[in-house]
């Protein structure tokens, strides 16, 4: 469905350049439902973004792009228009900013369904009604005449995915879609894009600083670090044995209910390496509980391991020393 | 099991052992056109020096409110605020003024938190200057060693602007200019709801050993009950405006009494594919504040509701040492 | 705002500004002729004729002089305009949205109450009652003229830039960084001239360069309606005292339109790249 290949992403700044994505490569057959996490400044926002062929003017590109058998960067602006909708939807993280607040919901829905899919005003009105319910909004004749602000962000963020829907999408990428909402809210939308993917056989793309998030949503499970893909595997498979030290430490960091009270919380220390100066050795290495003198001097390639798991670690975990 | 009614102040403590007592505390909000939004309404709560009392609910419950409301920001409808002995809901604008520095809070959003015109240093200063203390000289020591007790490097930070910084240092900033003035109280409003789980730790962490250092007592407002378990010491989950529950995090969590409670624990993501989807997952969102529910605001979620729910509002009433509860039927 | 600065538009702009406010100022001490000397031998004469820069309009008026002098006034009246109707605006405006509650009810149904008139008949209604003699048969003197004028424009931007400084603040108040000033204990006058007024500021100022181009069209349209200054002595009534010569001697009337439509688009402009900056700066934060 959609494959990355080496992509190498990088923003021209007034520090010098900035590689924000490094040699990417990851593929999502149809169906599948794919986590990439990360945390601010990895690159996974820049990554779905070009993915979706979405990039500033100011960002310069190497690798390839295939959606559907097509090379993104080959089509004109149009064609990469035409499969917006209809290809690739996308959801962001704040739906009040990524919904226009002086339009009514309705309107906001069918415009997609009569200018892209030439729709007549009576039956897109029909699908958008379908839409809302399919969203699981209680009474969806009465919201398609509400403004977004009238609505609960929650709500906001089931009309942005009925928007996400109403072309009958192959992949939806869904950027942090509930880093907004309540902890109570987000379990319902979680659910909710698991039970339409599954309804609907959409691929989709969760982003996310997460690991709670995606653990019970995803097939497989990309994590990012610094512009590269650190560890990249099936989701059981990751949490069933991490290889990598980042990964585990990104784990560790997640405030739980079983946390004694009182505790103290471990945390990664250290920041992220500087985007605009390239190091030499493993780019978690200065942030490294077990990090050695070839971390530091040598870059580690992606390992595959015979089960498919792949990481870029020189001592991965649970590996015989 | 015992059970005792006593209105719904069963959970205070003895007044002169607490430093702030909040009693059937009600904050309106007028929105025009005769409608009236009860935001807060009656709450009770007391906090003891050194306490961490954590106040949990989904959006909308009125806890945000709550916590300005302690700060006269604004000021509460009705209901009493006492803090180290004065009502400050009594007090006039300048001797309000004047308790000002004792209470002080963090917000969520750590960008909007910060003038972005000033730099570092100048929104640690802040403080300092308005109240006129120590000359040039020691408020710039002073705000030196505030910016390193929250692991910021001054001469690195101290001239930069707001933007120049990731969302995890802002809010160390805000801390560092919360605690300019020494405070007593610190109130703390979804501080790491914006920011990274990585950095999450960090700061909950940081505000624990902030605590310890300057002997803050803390009110910590979040919608994620993971957030709070282990910087609490009491833990109170709100509901609409009224307090549902209130108890120790390690009993709140192995023995949730309110089906709210329990719906909340149920909510926060587990990083562990295997895990099944919480049956009890709410359905909906709360009902409007504008027309809450008769009885028990939860009873229209609830799986639990009974003809009674929609008749008779529970009161908190104890159900075993230091846990409260305002269910009629409580999870067993 | 480098590249803004390279650009050209911006060099000419300020340049044009800069010859106008210079003209403006300097413009009585340059050694030209006056600007209500007749020339008798020299009626209607073309641009870079019989020594007259710009010509002379049928009246025997060098319109180079004309001008000059009229920067003066249409320039004095608008920016005077702006600036004092821009100060009580935004003072209403800004205490308005910092207080709410009744004030700001009050204030801002005023202001839209204002606002729902047309410029032109509010400012024509109040030269009526303000420029009125006793005694209709004694002439108004063109320093009341130009009060009047100025009174008039500025009660029209009041309400145009309250209403920016009006709701700037209301966005800017309502960020956390301004809560936690008041639990700090600052007081209110403190956080509006610390935290608001800076922050509101370039809002305003980007508005305030389009009201100017709006003072000064409209200073024009009343020329021609007979209501603005007396004639010949602002680009607006240079117009209007030239429309009858359209057909024969065109430039006495092209010249000064020129010089409002540069001027207007100046101010666009300028409005424009503070707006500009502005988004930047925010898009930032």
């Amino acid at each position: 469905m959609l494959k990355l290949e080496n992509l190498e992403i990088s923003f021209a700044t007034n520090r010098g350049s900035l590689h924000a994505v490094k040699g990417v490569t990851l593929d999502i057959a149809a169906g599948e439902s794919i986590g990439i996490v990360g945390e601010s400044g990895s690159g996974k926002t820049v990554l779905s973004r070009a993915s979706m062929g979405l990039l500033a003017p100011t960002a310069t590109r190497t690798g390839t792009v295939t959606f559907d058998g097509k090379e993104i960067s080959s089509l004109s602006r149009d064609e990469v228009r035409e499969t917006w909708g209809t290809g690739m939807a996308m959801i962001f993280q704040d739906p009040m900013t990524a919904l226009n607040p002086v339009r009514r919901v309705g309107s906001q829905i069918m415009e997609g369904l009569t200018v892209r899919l030439g729709m007549s005003k009576a039956d897109a009105r029909k699908r958008a009604i379908e839409l809302l319910g399919r969203v699981r909004i209680p009474d969806p004749e009465q919201a398609l005449k509400k403004f977004p602000g009238q609505l609960s962000g929650g709500m906001r963020q089931r009309v942005m995915i009925a928007i996400a829907l109403a072309c009958n999408p192959k992949l939806l990428f869904a950027d942090e879609p509930t880093t907004a909402l309540d902890v109570t809210v987000q379990a319902q939308i979680l659910q909710l894009l698991s039970e339409l993917r599954k309804e609907l056989n959409m691929s989709m793309v969760l982003v996310t600083h997460d690991l709670g998030v995606v653990a019970g949503h995803t097939d497989k499970i990309a994590v990012m670090y610094a512009g590269e893909v650190v560890e990249y595997a099936t989701t059981k498979d990751l949490f069933a044995r991490m290889r990598m030290p980042y990964t585990e430490a990104l784990m560790k960091s997640i405030p739980r209910l079983s946390t004694p009270s009182g505790s103290r919380l471990p945390v990664i220390e250290g920041r992220l390496p500087d985007p605009t100066k390239p190091e030499p050795g493993c780019l978690f290495a200065s942030r490294c509980p077990y990090a050695q003198e070839k971390c530091r001097t040598q870059h580690p390639d992606l390992t595959t391991d015979s089960d498919g798991h792949q990481y870029r670690c020189f001592f991965p975990l649970g590996a015989a020393q | 099991m015992t059970t005792t009614f006593d209105g719904n102040t069963a959970h205070l403590r003895p007044a002169d052992q607490t430093l702030l007592q909040i009693k059937d505390l009600v904050v309106e909000f007028d929105l025009g056109g005769g409608r009236v939004v009860k935001a807060v309404s009656n709450v009770s709560l007391d906090l003891v020096e050194g306490e961490t009392l954590s106040i949990v609910g989904e959006s909308g419950c009125g806890k945000s409110t709550l916590g300005k409301a302690i700060l006269q920001l604004p000021a509460p409808t009705s209901g009493s605020i006492v803090f180290q002995g004065t009502d400050i809901t009594k007090l006039s604008k300048k001797d309000l003024r004047n308790v000002r520095p004792a209470m002080q809070m963090i917000f969520q959003d750590p960008v909007s938190s910060l003038d972005p015109r000033f730099p570092v240093s100048r929104a640690v200063e802040e403080p300092l200057k308005i109240w006129n203390r120590g000359n040039e000289i020691e408020r710039s020591a002073k705000v030196d060693e505030l910016l390193n007790s929250v692991g910021l490097d001054p001469a690195l930070v101290r001239d930069r602007r707001p933007y120049e910084f990731s969302g995890g240092q802002c809010q160390r900033i805000s801390i560092a200019r919360a605690l300019a003035l020494e405070p007593k109280l610190l109130i703390c409003d979804e501080p790491v709801s914006a920011l990274d789980v990585s950095v999450q730790a960090q700061i909950l962490n940081l505000l624990q050993d902030m605590k310890e250092a300057y002997g803050l007592t803390l009110i910590f407002i979040s919608h994620d009950l993971s957030v709070v378990k282990a910087v609490s010491t009491r833990i109170m989950v709100m509901y609409l405006g009224k307090i549902c529950e209130i108890a120790t995090p390690d009993e709140l969590y192995s023995r949730p009494l309110h089906h709210y409670t329990s719906a909340l624990v149920g909510s926060v993501p587990v990083p562990d594919p295997e895990r099944k989807v919480s049956a009890t997952l709410l359905e909906g969102e709360p009902p409007s504040p504008l027309d809450p529910p008769s009885g028990c605001r939860f009873r229209t979620r609830c799986p639990a509701a009974t003809e009674l729910c929609a008749t008779e509002e529970p009161m908190l009433r104890l159900a075993a040492d230091g846990h409260y509860v305002a269910c009629h039927h409580p999870r067993a | 705002m480098d590249s803004v600065k390279k650009s050209w538009v911006f060099r000419i702009t300020i340049a044009w500004f800069a010859l106008i406010v210079f003209f403006a100022i300097f413009g009585p001490w340059l050694p030209l002729p006056k600007w209500d000397q007749v020339f008798d031998d020299a009626l209607s004469v073309t641009p870079f004729k019989q020594g007259h820069l710009l010509g002379t309009d049928s009246n025997g008026y060098d319109i180079f002089s004309g001008i000059i002098y009229g920067a003066r006034i249409s320039l004095f009246i608008s920016f005077t305009a702006v600036f004092v109707g821009g100060t009580i605006g935004s003072a209403i405006g800004i205490t308005a949205a910092y207080v709410r509650g009744k004030f700001d009810y009050v204030v801002s149904t005023l202001f839209n109450v204002v606002l729902s008139i047309p410029n032109l008949v509010l400012s024509l209604a109040l030269i009526a009652v303000l420029a009125t003699n006793v005694d209709p048969n004694v002439p108004t003197s063109t320093g009341r003229r130009i009060m009047v004028l100025v009174i008039s424009l500025t009660i029209v931007i009041i309400p145009i830039l309250g209403r920016i400084a009006r709701a700037a603040t209301l966005s800017w108040s309502n960020r956390e960084f301004v809560l936690a000033a008041r639990s700090m204990g600052s007081k209110d006058r403190n956080i509006i001239w610390r935290h608001i007024v800076p922050n509101v500021l370039p809002a305003i100022f980007a508005v305030a360069f389009l009201a100017i181009g709006v003072v000064i069209v409209a200073e024009a349209s009343l020329s021609l309606l007979g209501a603005g200054v007396p004639d010949g002595t602002s680009w607006g009534s240079m117009v209007a005292r030239g429309r009858n010569d359209i057909e024969f001697a065109p430039h006495i009337i092209i010249i000064p339109l020129m010089c409002i439509a540069f001027t207007v688009i100046a101010c666009n402009y300028i409005g424009d790249v503070i707006r500009k900056q502005l988004d930047q700066r925010q898009a930032k934060l």
